[in-house]
């Protein structure tokens, strides 16, 4: 089996799995603990303040958003393109359709490159930001340079293989690899933010929401 | 100051473990260390915005203690104490702020649990930790001057309006007022002018010989045993005169 049918095949299984086994953990552990631990949740449980709580950091409307105007509208547009690119990626989708047939919309070819670049930009001016200004540098460590690299690495090389920059075939593999890299540290790292946003806004949500003050 | 010196390391992992919870865990986890919180921090601000005072680095290093619990030592337990309760008042702003909604009051407010389990806790917050338990108040007055103290207000009360009164254990009534233990010791004609507002109110409302003090400084320290047993007073003298509601003071 070649390197790159290795990537394609067992190890996307992997990555997939250690992905989605991984946070199905984390949020068990999570309901496990909290139901012996964290009884305040349940006892002010409200599906309520749940939900306003995510909603006004789903769509900015807060007052850090109004302070940090810049900050949120980066951190928006890296989350967005971050997610939508390789969803709808058109050269995702055929791998899609050849492998199971399945197959959905995707982005214009040109629009998705741009979004490909806005990621990474995006992601320079997080590591800038987090170079230049004294408050987010005190509490930037290695694994925030690390993890901000492992997340730009599939947008980079991805880039660089739809231009066919350099040799393709070790671009696409690396590509692969940096992907499935990235999907493989989520639950173990700050990334699981993804999911343990909704969880962390509701309960602060709620905490908040019992003595009617909104947390946003 | 600190009450008492010395580091008992079997009682600190002991305490980190009783106090980890699913929500800390999951706070010093996703933190992503994106700074927004430095300037919604009183602390930051006051200090013309050094780095050391941001909410994240404080959090942080309750992290540490969770994450090195074996490897914390006397030294590391001193500067800790500084920042749980020098360099935090619990305020809650930061987490309005944060993205993911992370509660640095909560989680400054386990780094004081920490020190408890080690005697470290500011000497006037221990005094009035003796206080709630001996007097059930945080200024030690006695019950006998509490009452001597609502007399006497009264009295003033009833020069201003005649027929106004300080109901003291009153069954059954509608209201229990409580007060913070200062109004008694510094400003009792604060209680008079409540009882004023209830009396144009036509409230039927009453004042407790027990369980009358509403502040509970124990959960301010970090004590939750101390704070529990605080609440507990107001709550059994509630129960006690089967009173609909509690009001606190202002």
């Amino acid at each position: 089996m070649s390197l790159y049918e290795l990537l394609r095949g067992p190890l996307l299984w992997l990555a997939f799995g250690v992905f989605v086994g991984g946070m199905v953990v984390r949020v068990v552990l999570f309901v496990q603990l909290s139901q012996k631990k964290d009884k305040p949740i349940y006892r002010f449980f409200s599906w309520k303040w749940l939900w306003l709580s995510i909603l006004h950091w789903i769509i900015p409307l807060n007052e850090t958003a109004k302070k940090n105007p810049i900050v949120t509208f980066v951190g928006f547009v890296f989350h967005f393109c971050l997610i939508v690119t390789p969803l709808f990626l058109l050269a995702h989708a055929v791998l899609w359709y050849e492998s199971w047939e399945i197959s959905w919309w995707s982005l214009p070819e040109t629009v998705a490159d741009y979004m490909t670049l806005i990621t990474i930009g995006c992601g320079l001016f997080f590591a800038v930001r987090r170079v230049v200004l004294p408050h987010v540098r005190i509490v930037t460590n290695a694994a925030d340079y690390i993890l901000l690299a492992v997340t730009l690495a599939p947008f980079i090389t991805g880039y660089l293989a739809y231009h066919q920059y350099f040799d393709y075939q070790t671009v696409i593999i690396l590509h692969m690899f940096f992907g499935e890299l990235m999907l493989v540290v989520i639950p173990f790292t700050k990334l699981s933010h993804f999911l343990m946003f909704f969880f962390s806004r509701a309960v602060t949500g709620m905490e908040f929401g019992r003595r009617s003050a909104p947390s946003w | 100051m600190a009450e008492k010196a010395g580091f008992d390391p079997q009682v600190f992992k002991k305490a980190v473990e009783e106090k980890t919870n699913a929500r800390l865990k999951m706070w010093l986890e996703i933190c992503a260390h994106c700074g927004l919180c430095a300037d919604t921090c009183h602390f930051y601000l006051a200090a013309d915005g050094d780095p050391k005072l941001i909410p994240a680095v404080k959090g942080k290093k309750v992290l540490e203690a969770f994450k090195k619990k074996d490897k914390i030592d006397e030294k590391w337990m001193e500067d800790f104490y500084w920042t749980v309760y020098g360099e935090c008042t619990m305020c809650r702003r930061c987490t309005m702020f944060c993205p993911f909604g992370i509660d640095i009051a909560t989680i400054t407010s386990t780094g004081r649990g920490l020190c408890v389990s080690q005697g470290k806790v500011p000497k006037n917050l221990v005094k009035t930790i003796e206080s709630y338990y001996e007097h059930g108040n945080q200024m030690e007055i006695t019950e006998e001057d509490w009452v001597d103290t609502l007399q006497w207000m009264e009295e003033e009360l009833q020069e201003e309006l005649p027929g106004a009164t300080i109901p003291i254990d009153k069954k059954g009534a509608n209201v229990l007022y409580t007060v913070n233990a200062r109004e008694p010791k510094f400003y009792p004609m604060d209680i008079s002018q409540a009882a004023m507002v209830f009396y144009l109110a036509g409230e039927d409302w009453t004042m407790s010989t027990k369980g009358w003090d509403d502040t509970n400084l124990a959960m301010f320290a970090g004590d939750l045993k101390a704070a529990g047993y605080v609440s507990q007073l107001v709550r059994d003298a509630a129960e006690e005169l089967e009173v609909k509601r509690v009001a606190i003071t202002e």
